[in-house]
């Protein structure tokens, strides 16, 4: 039913045609990126932005919803911030531009943008399917980020934090990612609002665990109220390689964040845990797509929203078992609490199964606090509205408590009692 | 202290009515029990008491030191000093059970124009109080009530109660699921707050609590109202030849 | 569904995978040319003798049609039906006119008798247990009977072909036919909208508990028939009906058509019960031939208190693309929707709820079984959306999902979409496969493996069983191990 044409784009997919045309000369690529960038362009004035009559994109008509564009780029002084926790290895993207100078001790790290100029990033660019609009914008408008490599049989003993920090206008950045057989290591990746004006940022991280790879990955996504915020994480989970992926929103007017995750060696685990934190106009959409593709793989997926004011959340969650991916022992979870009548929430949890020995669930619930809790601490002296709080930080703080390491769970339960004092 | 006088009340949601006229007074100093067979109501008085939402009083009134409670929340009811301890305590995940200590003390210390405490004092509080009722600290460190045994949660209620001080302290069937030792420190860390100014009512199915509480006064609930009243030779009695008869006396 | 017993017992002793309703009729029959158009339409019309208001409705809905596509995004795959080569009317010749049982062609009696349907009131009425059914049987594009109307009548419940009632009972038609399922609301809809032939109408005045189950039942025997049946149940205040309806249709090679719509309307306090087993042609092992069961069935909950339920067990059809829902419009109304599902061979089932919930202190449960095996899919999609402001609302959803062998999918994809915060809404769905200890206990005790599964299924569908009419309870639960056999490989 996908009826658009070139002749009708909207305000927002002319801008992004336009800023293509002018921007073309000064985006960084050799000859195979250019052309790869073309393409991706072409496809996205084929199809427009996507609309809700795209399944992948039902409850985020980006089409109507991604209305206006600010500029390309501003330059603007951005300086780095502190890490998010204290002895980080912080990696910072300034207003979409890498650090030339970054390094950590024991991991090779490359500019993207020295990748996109060698061509070596040519192959990467491309969009995952033809719903892919983050893959398409990205993939033609991507200018920096790091290509890290975290070589096998290393531990890193202080957290990498990938720093992006912005301020107006836009800003496009990717991370490919390796960690090596047997690594271990914890990754912060950040977005953040450090300056007044809308921006829009489109992020992606395209991460490789081989086998026996033990990895934390953090995404903490702080844009401001007016921003547009399209982040995308491709996952490849190898044999017995461990993922530990949180994802916390907490930020932004219109975000989307993909998950796409193909779990391909045996053994493997993924365990994603979900924060987002909704508050004033935002429109907030985590959609994650996890195949688990080989026999003997679990995963478990907790996702926990609290909205506030007009907010709206969506949790999009298909966890899908290949034939053959026997003993697969797959479990989801969204749970939300609604606190307020004119924002919503939507959920949809699917499973798509193909082979017949597998533990697959999911559960969804929507609900407000849950009044026998509220009234035990009431009962305790604790009033109406402190209750209400202790027990909507409780909801989410719970997730984070998961993670071992302490610094990172106080500095993340620093985040979100910050976001509940401004919005509840 | 405590009068219920005529108290009608039902489940606000269905409209069953579970309280059909219950009169009842404590008065300060007094540990009374009620005792009844199940269904005959007692949970459901100790959540009326202590203002949950789920009942509707319908008739007759409720008076602490005076004062009518019925238009009372139930943290405004717990400021002023009326004390649940649950029969089944809520698992509460991701609350802390020092921080919800520490809230729960200070907001009631606020509410009565107190002081709040610090930190080192609260500390202080809660150490003590817990090596009393040997409450590992282990224990604390946990979310509230969260993968507590039957018999600690019970502990931490008591636990509770101590560090809040409160005037009428309302224990419903604390005895059930504990072993006997654990039934004794639960005994104890009660009977330590026995005060000339602190009533306490004593929800029970069985006497055994009554051996290591005694109480004052024993009334029966049955159907939701007070059959019988006695003294602890009550308790004794229904022990022996349990509640057929005195049901029947009633009917 | 009195002599349902003897036939199930019959058909054990068939072999596996054999349908047993797979017999053809050879019927003299009235057939509308091939194909679709306007003169189609009107000559359909004009066979049923309708007023010019409903010709202009159907015509209205058909140039509709022209303009929508069909929809694709149900998980379901078929070679594009080709609307022009189809029968939209094939009547039983002898059935045309006013029926009555003695004008009925002996021969059609046979075919119900053979399908296990009692048409014939005096046989029904002399069987001391059996209980009492009230039947209008569809035969393709026509009713042929309705059984015990007058005793209904001095219930003052109407339960007639739709045919009758458009003629009989204009006004009523006119008020509550396409109030919930509109004209334009989906390609098939109004594909039915516009060809209709016949189905049942059911009138159950104030305050009436209607005194006997009533009962559709359908078959299409025509070739390159399409079925397009269209029922319609309108509950006053206060008034209950329970309504049983049946499907079948002969073995064949090509795929048959049938796009039905059912609507039902709840008023205040009333309560509409709606139990359904779908048997028709599931196709061959080798997936071919088969009915392509695409239906809209809704129900609006229209007054305060009232109540839909909705119960389907679903074991045929080569596709089913169904989604028996609730609009719970009025305060306090409650839906409800108990399915199973079972998958065999090349079977495609995309099938499932939606629960709207509008009015306040509204409430919905959904409990939905799932048995793939062979090389199936089956999908349960189901939406439950609460409405700004719907408070109170409550859900609860269970979706289980049974694999049985590896060749199949089973699938679950809902939609909760909520916009009130004082809604409480609860869903959980599981897959896995039929548990291997389980299996190997009830073997062990001396039971075959087919019926081991049979058995353990039953289990697992449970539930949903104990929701539907004791007769149909019965009949349900055979079918289910009828439709499993050859499964186990």
């Amino acid at each position: 039913m996908n009826m658009q044409t070139t002749s009708r784009l909207t305000a927002a997919e002319t801008a992004l045609v336009e800023a293509f045309g002018a921007q073309i000369g000064e985006l960084p690529g050799n000859g195979a990126v250019i052309g790869t960038r073309d393409r991706l362009l072409d496809d996205l004035k084929k199809s427009g932005l996507p609309t809700r009559r795209i399944e992948a994109w039902h409850y985020t008509d980006l089409k109507n919803l991604l209305r206006i564009l600010p500029d390309a780029a501003t330059v603007s002084a951005i300086d780095p911030a502190a890490p998010l926790v204290e002895g980080s290895k912080v990696l910072s993207i300034l207003q979409g531009t890498a650090d030339a100078k970054a390094a950590v001790d024991g991991v090779e790290i490359a500019l993207f943008r020295d990748r996109l100029a060698d061509g070596s990033a040519a192959a990467g660019l491309t969009a995952l399917d033809k719903d892919d609009a983050i893959g398409r914008i990205n993939g033609s408008f991507v200018r920096d980020g790091y290509a890290i490599a975290v070589p096998a049989n290393t531990e890193l003993d202080a957290p990498i934090e990938l720093q992006a920090l912005h301020g107006a206008g836009q800003v496009h950045t990717r991370f490919p990612v390796s960690f090596g057989a047997a690594s271990k290591a914890t990754i912060i990746e950040r977005h953040r609002s450090v300056a007044e004006g809308s921006a829009l940022v489109s992020s992606i991280s395209d991460i490789a665990l081989e086998d026996g790879a033990d990895i934390t990955w953090i995404i903490l996504q702080q844009q401001a109220a007016e921003d547009t915020h399209l982040g995308q994480i491709r996952v490849k989970l190898g044999t017995d390689a461990k993922l530990r992926l949180f994802v916390i929103n907490a930020g932004g007017k219109l975000v989307r964040q993909e998950l796409r995750i193909d779990v391909a060696g045996e053994g493997a685990e993924l365990t994603l845990r979900g924060v987002n934190l909704l508050g004033g106009e935002s429109h907030t959409d985590v959609t994650l797509v996890l195949g688990h593709n080989v026999p003997n793989t679990n995963s478990t997926e907790i996702i926990r929203n609290v909205v506030f004011d007009r907010a709206n959340g969506v949790f999009q969650g298909m966890i899908r078992v290949a034939p053959d991916a026997q003993k697969t022992d797959a479990k989801m979870s969204c749970n939300t609490l609604l606190l307020t009548d004119d924002g919503g929430f939507s959920a949809k949890p699917e499973l798509e199964i193909f082979a017949d020995d597998v533990v697959c669930g999911h559960g969804a619930t929507v609900a407000d606090i849950e009044s026998s809790h509220l009234f035990y601490l009431m009962a305790r002296g604790v009033p109406e509205n402190k209750a209400r709080a202790m027990l909507v930080k409780a909801f989410v703080a719970e997730i984070v408590e998961e993670l071992e390491e302490e610094k990172l769970v106080e500095a993340l339960e620093g985040v979100i009692s910050a976001w509940l004092e401004k919005h509840a | 202290m405590l009068e219920i006088k005529n108290l009608h009340a039902r489940i606000a949601e269905d409209g069953t009515e579970i309280i059909r006229g219950l009169s009842l007074t404590v008065k300060a100093g007094e540990i009374a029990a009620i005792m009844g067979p199940n269904g005959s109501g007692k949970s459901t008085l100790s959540y009326i008491l202590s203002g949950r939402q789920d009942y509707e009083v319908t008739e007759g009134d409720i008076l602490y030191n005076g004062e009518s409670i019925l238009e009372l929340d139930p943290a405004e009811r717990a400021s002023k000093g009326i004390f649940l301890a649950f029969q089944y305590p809520l698992e509460i995940p991701g609350v802390a059970t020092m921080q919800f200590l520490k809230v729960a003390m200070n907001e009631q210390r606020k509410a009565r124009g107190e002081a709040e405490l610090t930190t080192p004092d609260f500390i202080r509080r809660v150490k003590d109080a817990a090596d009393k009722l040997k409450i590992d600290q282990a224990m604390l460190r946990r979310p509230l009530n969260v993968g507590f045994s039957g018999g600690e949660k019970k502990r931490a209620e008591i636990l509770q109660m101590a560090l809040l001080e409160p005037k009428l302290c309302i224990l419903d069937e604390t005895d059930s699921g504990l072993d006997i030792d654990a039934l004794k420190i639960v005994a104890d860390g009660v009977n330590a707050l026995k005060s000339p100014d602190r009533a306490t009512i004593v929800i029970t199915h069985y006497q055994r609590l009554l051996d290591y509480i005694v109480p004052d006064t024993v009334h029966v609930l049955y159907k939701g109202q007070i059959i019988r009243s006695g003294d602890k030779a009550l308790a004794l009695e229904l022990e022996e030849n349990g509640y057929a008869d005195i049901i029947g006396e009633a009917a | 569904m009195a002599a349902v017993q003897e036939t199930i017992d019959q058909v054990r002793l068939i072999d596996v995978d054999q349908y047993k309703y797979g017999f053809e009729t050879v019927i003299e029959v009235d057939k509308a040319p091939k194909g679709l158009s306007e003169d189609i339409i009107r000559f359909i019309s004009a066979k049923k003798q309708e007023p010019e208001w409903m010709l202009e409705w159907r015509l209205d809905a058909y140039r509709r049609w022209l303009t929508m596509e069909e929809p694709t995004w149900a998980r379901v795959e078929y070679p594009k039906i080709d609307f022009n080569d189809l029968y939209y009317y094939a009547a039983p010749k002898s059935s045309a006119g006013p029926k009555s049982l003695e004008e009925v062609d002996p021969e059609l009696l046979r075919v119900y008798e053979k399908l296990g349907i009692p048409l014939r009131e005096q046989e029904i009425l002399a069987g001391v247990e059996t209980p009492r059914v009230a039947v209008d049987a569809v035969f393709d594009s026509v009713s042929v009977v309705t059984t015990f109307k007058k005793e209904l009548q001095k219930a003052g419940v109407i339960f007639m072909s739709i045919s009758e009632a458009i003629r009989e009972h204009p006004e009523l038609i006119k008020k509550y036919l396409g109030s919930v399922v509109p004209t334009s609301d989906n390609f098939y809809a109004t594909l039915n909208a516009a060809v209709f032939t016949d189905g049942s109408f059911v009138f159950v005045p104030k305050g009436v508990r209607c005194p006997m189950e009533l009962s559709t039942y359908f078959r299409i025997n025509e070739k390159n028939t399409g079925q397009f049946e269209r029922t319609l149940i309108i509950v006053e205040e206060g008034a209950y009906v329970s309504y049983l309806e049946g499907c079948t249709a002969p073995q064949r090679d090509e795929n048959q058509l049938h796009a039905a719509v059912v609507e039902l309307i709840a008023l205040d306090d009333a309560e509409i019960k709606y139990s359904t087993v779908q048997n028709w042609y599931p196709g061959d092992a080798q997936g071919k031939g088969g009915i392509y069961n695409f239906v809209t069935k809704r129900g609006d909950c229209r007054g305060a208190r009232s109540k839909i339920s909705w119960t389907q067990v679903e074991t045929g059809s080569a596709i089913t693309w169904k989604y028996p829902s609730c609009i719970l419009r009025g305060d306090d109304s409650r839906g409800e929707f108990y399915s199973i599902a079972v998958s065999n061979g090349y079977q495609q089932i995309d099938s499932g709820t939606k629960m709207i919930h509008l009015g306040k202190n509204t409430s919905s449960r959904i409990i939905s079984k799932g048995i793939s095996a062979g090389n199936s899919n089956n999908t349960y999609r189901g939406q439950v959306s609460i409405n700004r402001r719907a408070s109170n609302a409550r859900n609860f959803t269970n979706c289980d999902s049974l694999l049985i062998g590896d060749q199949c999918g089973a699938h679950t994809v809902p939609y909760i979409d909520v916009k009130n915060a004082s809604a409480q809404i609860e869903h959980e769905a599981t897959t896995s496969k039929i548990s291997e200890d389980q299996k190997f206990y009830v073997m062990q005790r001396g039971i075959p493996e087919e019926e081991a599964i049979a058995l353990i299924v039953n289990g697992f569908v449970k539930d949903v069983i104990q929701q539907l009419p004791m007769e149909f309870a019965v009949e349900a639960q055979k079918l289910i191990g009828i439709s499993l056999e050859g499964s186990v490989g």
